[in-house]
């Protein structure tokens, strides 16, 4: 038995300890844990081109990422009405905006200046079944022609709803399909369990059929968002 | 109305056990009779009660760059986390000594097993991650106390009817437990569909 | 281990402990601890690994830790003793996969956390650190900590292989192993070789979190049908 005086020693020189080799600890990773997190949303971004790179994105190094992400890419960030707003695209957080009213939020936008022309990078962020969903369109440079995406999710079902973002054939799906029907009305484009219209509608994942209905909601509610700045930015 | 269905949702459709498998060690041991899954269940609603709110304040108030410190102290979430709920665990324990002792003698035995129990760290990580507010992490505190609660009592009543059937020998006991969560899993996978 | 068996230090005794926990008194399969985080993060061998390495670091140096103080730790505070020092251990971790590889911590999120409540952890501690030398208690920490990653990657391996048809998925290293060759996959990951078994469609069942409880259950079943010792006579 030890007397209440020693155990109040003991628990706070134990908590001091612990306090001292954790801060520490934090103090020291948090600068390579930081830039691990932005590189970890460029590459997320860069994914949705990743056919346009110079090179296959999983070759490239972090540095080479940073690199091309200050010489080639331009960001912008948006508000509702289309208007440019002071900012930088890749500190826009788009659940922090998601929380907002819709005429407040602001939009991120960026636009990658490669070797086949510019491209523009669009954020969409919606519901999935479990959780949140977000993700990258690439569009070509007249705002209407998907020329790749990305996809993310927070607690989706792994080898159901999770094959959004596993299964690299998925986000391949959305290339060449046009948001745009030819008499220029906006369609978006949607996750199907059956493709009946295939220059506006993509494959879902079998037995994910909600996390698809999220997809294809975010793509419809996230793509209009963009519509009052490409009408003002006609090329 | 959002509250109720926090509840239901973290009660069925993300059932702490079932859905998420947190908290199955516990889960699997002290599941052979119905009467001591009850116990335990109920002790975990309990705690789960408490120990959310709490961190939940901890988190808010204490550990955000926007708390009173005015810096970011999330790297001493997991430390304090599992104090409170190590100590609110110790609390009740004495408590329930206390005030009804029948209680405690068939409680007793389970109170320490909460603390290392993956649904209650897991409930408050995932509230976290999940960003609830005050109300809200205490529905869902309840909701998937509830949930685990109705968890184990159900597989403890599969249990005591397992023991009339011919198992293959080396399947008795713990691997036809796994099988069986498995396919309660399975079953309520169903219900993952329902929008509320 | 070979230089390891030089030494004077590293006896039968010392054997029994690493090994044990691999074989006849697995943490899992044979003591019930620590199946949470076993069953969630299976679907990759990768993260399996990961996982493992991070509860093997955890539980052997908690046990070293614990055991060298363990004269100094009041009884009334013990538990409190115990869970801070796993979770000063569990936020090194933390931290440094988060430093060192930032997809993988994605992956992983809360369960790194969860590994605090692992049981292993916190039943090695009881049963062993308390009551034992810090040599032998960190070796009893990395048999359990193996026996436990053991496990885990042999549930990783089935499920990755046959419900995606690659190896470990998410490493530098991807194999695609069985199932279509797929063009698409080609062109995203260029690394990955070409796969044999064609006709093999991936099995949808074991990419769910449900389906390594069905195979934690048959490893049971072999095991204690191999070693009638450990058969279940209640």
């Amino acid at each position: 038995m030890h007397s209440t005086g020693y155990i109040i020693k003991f628990t706070v020189i134990m908590t001091i300890i612990a306090g001292l080799i954790l801060s520490g600890m934090f103090y020291a990773t948090e600068p390579i844990a930081k830039k691990n997190a932005a590189v970890f949303k460029k590459r997320a971004i860069l994914s949705s081109i990743s056919s346009l790179l110079d090179k296959p994105l999983a070759q490239m190094s972090d540095d080479e990422v940073m690199d091309l992400f200050a010489q080639k890419m331009e960001q912008k960030v948006l508000n509702m009405d289309g208007a440019v707003v002071e900012g930088k695209a890749e500190d826009l957080s788009m659940a922090a905006e998601a929380k907002l009213d819709e005429a407040d939020r602001k939009l991120p936008l960026f636009t990658y200046d490669g070797k086949d022309g510019k491209v523009n990078i669009i954020g969409i962020y919606g519901n999935g079944l479990w959780d949140k969903i977000w993700g990258y369109i690439a569009l070509k440079s007249d705002n209407k022609t998907i020329v790749g995406s990305s996809f993310d999710h927070k607690g989706e079902t792994p080898g159901l709803g999770a094959e959004i973002k596993d299964n690299p054939t998925f986000p391949h799906r959305f290339i060449g399909k046009t948001i745009f029907d030819d008499a220029g009305q906006y369609t978006s484009v949607k996750v199907m369990k059956k493709v009946t219209d295939p220059a506006h509608q993509v494959d879902g994942i079998g037995g994910a059929t909600l996390t698809s209905n999220g997809v294809s909601e975010m793509m419809v509610r996230g793509i209009k968002y963009y519509l009052p700045y490409f009408k003002n930015n006609k090329n | 109305m959002e509250l109720i269905n926090i509840a239901i949702k973290s009660a069925f459709m993300e059932n702490m056990v079932l859905a998420f498998f947190l908290g199955m060690c516990s889960f699997l041991a002290v599941s052979k009779t119905v009467k001591t899954a009850i116990g335990l269940g109920l002790a975990v609603i309990f705690v789960l009660g408490i120990t959310m709110p709490i961190n939940w304040l901890i988190n808010h108030y204490l550990l955000s760059e926007n708390g009173i410190f005015g810096m970011d102290l999330t790297f001493l979430r997991f430390i304090l986390f599992i104090a409170v709920i190590a100590s609110m665990v110790q609390l009740v324990e004495m408590v329930v000594e206390k005030v009804s002792p029948a209680l405690y003698n068939s409680l007793g035995i389970f109170l320490p097993l909460i603390t290392v129990n993956c649904a209650i760290m897991g409930g408050s990580l995932f509230m976290i991650s999940r960003e609830y507010n005050l109300s809200e992490s205490v529905a869902y505190g309840l909701g998937g106390g509830f949930g685990w609660f109705l968890a184990i009592v159900a597989f403890a009543a599969i249990r005591e009817k397992m023991a009339y059937s011919n198992v293959p020998a080396p399947l008795r006991g713990l691997g036809i437990a796994f099988i069986l969560t498995g396919l309660m899993g399975l079953a309520f996978m169903s219900l993952a569909g329902i929008n509320l | 281990m070979a230089d390891k068996e030089k030494t004077p230090l590293f006896g039968p005794k010392e054997k029994r402990l690493l090994w044990d926990p691999i074989n006849d008194n697995n943490p899992v399969t044979v003591q019930i601890l620590g199946v949470c985080s076993a069953l969630a993060v299976t679907s990759l061998v990768y993260k399996s690994v990961v996982m493992a390495i991070a509860v093997i670091f955890v539980v052997a140096f908690s046990n070293l830790i614990t055991s060298l103080v363990r004269n100094y730790i009041p009884s009334q505070v013990r538990m409190i003793a115990q869970l801070v020092i796993i979770a000063t251990l569990v936020t090194i971790v933390e931290l440094t996969l988060k430093a060192a590889n930032y997809a993988i911590y994605k992956e992983l999120s809360v369960f790194i956390g969860l590994i605090i409540t692992n049981c292993i952890v916190m039943g090695r501690l009881e049963a062993f650190a308390m009551g034992n030398s810090p040599w032998r208690s960190f070796l009893d920490g990395i048999g359990n900590g193996l026996g436990y990653g053991v496990i885990l990657i042999i549930v990783g391996i089935i499920r990755e292989l046959f419900g995606k048809g690659t190896l470990f998925a998410g490493s530098p290293i991807q194999l695609n192993i069985i199932g279509k060759s797929n063009d698409l996959v080609q062109y995203w990951i260029d690394t990955s070789p070409g796969s044999m078994m064609a006709w093999y469609s991936n099995n949808g069942l074991l990419a769910l979190p449900v389906s390594s409880l069905f195979l934690i259950g048959i490893i049971i079943w072999i095991q204690r049908g191999r070693n009638k010792k450990l058969v279940d006579v209640s």
